[in-house]
């Protein structure tokens, strides 16, 4: 069984007052499914439905149209019955009470969630996220990324299947964002949670996530292995050369000068209208390389490209 | 059942560990009562003695518990869970297996409690020391619960009136209109005796009463039973209401988003 399966999911809002109603699909018939264990990040623009989409996947809003089933609930229906199974991290919005240290508000959650014994759990999870010395301190005084590592540990408290995090490291400095996603791996591979991630942060698609799908204006436009997005939809390559000479104007087809500092050069590579192996035979054989080497773009630069893609 | 003592202990714990805000609070209140009493015993000189049958000392004894009752509830309650239903906040509420209103009404509570003992005891210290025991020792022993009534009727009250955010977007108005309701109509200024007639009868009619006008009056001198009956009836018909329209609004959350 899937861990969420969504058929033909739409919503559409009303919008203004009865002498100039109007409506906003948020959500456009996306369809899609996950596995049990599957980390998969869904992503998009600002306004593209992401929120939307969380929000009836948990529970907290009536789709207009279609079916969803996760973990065989269907959320809108039984809301209270799929909480207990699932546990949700928004980044903005906390589940810990700020003047008690964060152990007082597990302890709380778990008599909510009914567990036998949370302090056992609490002592578990504190272990896993490296978070033992921050549950005594006062949650207003502890660091943002401090406060998301006790988070977490507030959504996994109950031991869900699936955690959904909607941009949890918002906010949050380098190391901080590094530590909070080996916490979510450490939690993927040892317990099986199946991750579904929302982020605006590359890093966090590329370090967490093995699936990604892409949803814009309301619609999926993409959905397939964070890898496989990066090599299908690269129509451009990166190539930095070093020349032991000056190369003078560099004429190639598909060939376009980015950058040029002294003998150094960065040069994008339209791999549609020449292919990359081309293009390096007429620098190799046309100019004086002395250096040569070609990568791949930044996963954002893609990620944009998807985000343009017209209606 | 385990779920609700449990918010309530938190809730309690929560008010304990801000010292500094129980203390600006206490401090507050003995500046009222002072302020009062200064007052009432102006009033009550003017008038031969006493108005509408409350003396100096009932009137003094009345403060203590009309302002102890109020003082007790966080004063921007309602806007604050109007922020939280416009700030989507409560989404993360509804994804836990409890219902919304009833957690927060037990966590609130227990924080209104530990407010009202750290008020109401330092000021029934001084008010005993400067002007002796209560005028009814049966009345001031109906004041106990009455005082616990009096607050969780003001807690309830403010979820139903807060739960408007689910509509407006924003309780700020509300907030205002239902402090000037208990401020009146609640009697926290003036024991309801004191208002004219239409007021009076509008006083009695809402609940507003049952927040600071029934402990005060026991508290006065009266013990009258059926004042802590009324305040059963109008908590369990405020919880009720509370439980309707947060139920509500969460199914309207749930149809238009928010």
């Amino acid at each position: 069984m899937a861990a969420i399966d969504v058929r033909h999911l739409s919503k559409t809002f009303t919008t203004g007052s009865r002498r100039r109603r109007g409506s906003i699909e948020a959500v456009r018939d996306i369809s899609f499914s996950v596995a049990e264990g599957e980390r998969l990040a869904y992503i998009g623009p600002n306004g593209a439905g992401k929120s939307t989409s969380i929000k009836m996947l948990t529970g907290i809003l009536y789709p207009t149209d279609g079916d969803a089933s996760v973990l065989g609930y269907v959320p809108w229906c039984e809301r209270r019955a799929l909480v207990r199974h699932i546990g949700t991290l928004f980044g903005q919005r906390s589940q810990l009470w700020s003047e008690l240290p964060a152990r007082r508000s597990l302890e709380l959650l778990g008599t909510i969630y009914g567990l036998g014994d949370p302090a056992s759990r609490i002592a578990e999870l504190a272990e896993l996220l490296e978070a033992a010395p921050l549950l005594d301190v006062p949650v207003r005084n502890l660091s943002l990324g401090q406060r998301m590592r006790c988070e977490l540990a507030a959504a996994m408290l109950h031991e869900p299947r699936i955690l959904f995090l909607d941009e949890p490291t918002i906010g949050l400095d380098l190391v901080a964002k590094q530590r909070f996603r080996e916490a979510v791996m450490r939690l993927n591979s040892d317990r099986g949670t199946t991750i579904f991630l929302t982020s605006h942060d590359v890093a966090d698609i590329e370090h967490v996530a093995r699936r990604v799908i892409v949803i814009n204006h309301g619609a999926l436009i993409y959905d397939d292995k964070v890898s496989a997005m990066r090599r299908s939809l690269l129509r451009t390559k990166l190539v930095e050369v070093r020349f032991d000479e000056e190369p003078g104007p560099i004429d190639i087809e598909g060939v376009e000068v980015l950058k040029a500092a002294a003998l150094g050069y960065k040069l994008t590579v339209d791999t549609a209208r020449r292919p990359i192996r081309a293009v390096l035979d007429d620098l190799l054989d046309g100019y004086a390389v002395g250096d040569i080497s070609v990568v791949d773009p930044p996963l954002e630069r893609v990620i944009s490209q998807i985000y343009e893609t017209p209606r | 059942m385990n779920i609700y003592r449990a918010a309530f202990a938190a809730g309690f714990g929560r008010a304990v560990r801000q010292p500094g805000d129980l203390a600006v609070r206490a401090g507050f209140y003995l500046l009222l009562l002072l302020t009062f009493a200064a007052l009432w015993n102006a009033a009550t000189a003017a008038q031969g003695g006493d108005i509408e049958g409350y003396t100096f000392a009932a009137l003094v004894w009345y403060v203590v518990a009309a302002e102890g009752a109020v003082n007790a509830t966080k004063p921007r309650l309602i806007e604050e869970i109007g922020d939280a239903i416009g700030s989507g906040l409560i989404a993360v509420e509804m994804l836990r297996p409890v219902s919304v209103v009833g957690f927060r009404l037990a966590a609130e509570t227990g924080e209104a409690l530990a407010r009202v003992l750290a008020v109401v005891v330092p000021g029934a210290v001084v008010v005993l020391l400067a002007e002796g025991p209560p005028p009814s020792s049966a009345g001031a022993l109906l004041a106990v619960p009455s005082l616990v009534l009096a607050f969780g009727c003001n807690l309830a009250g403010q979820h139903v009136f807060a739960a408007s955010a689910f509509w407006v977007n924003d309780a700020k108005a509300t907030w205002f209109l239902y402090q000037k309701f208990v401020f009146l109509l609640g009697g926290m200024l003036l024991p309801l005796e004191f208002l004219p007639g239409g007021l009076e009868f509008w006083a009695r009619t809402l609940p507003f009463w049952t927040m600071a006008y029934a402990p005060a009056r026991l508290l006065s001198g009266r013990a009258e039973p059926m004042l802590l009956l009324g305040q059963v009836v109008w908590l369990v018909a405020l919880v009720a209401a509370a439980l309707a329209v947060f139920g509500a609004g969460e199914r309207r959350l749930q149809v238009a988003g928010g």
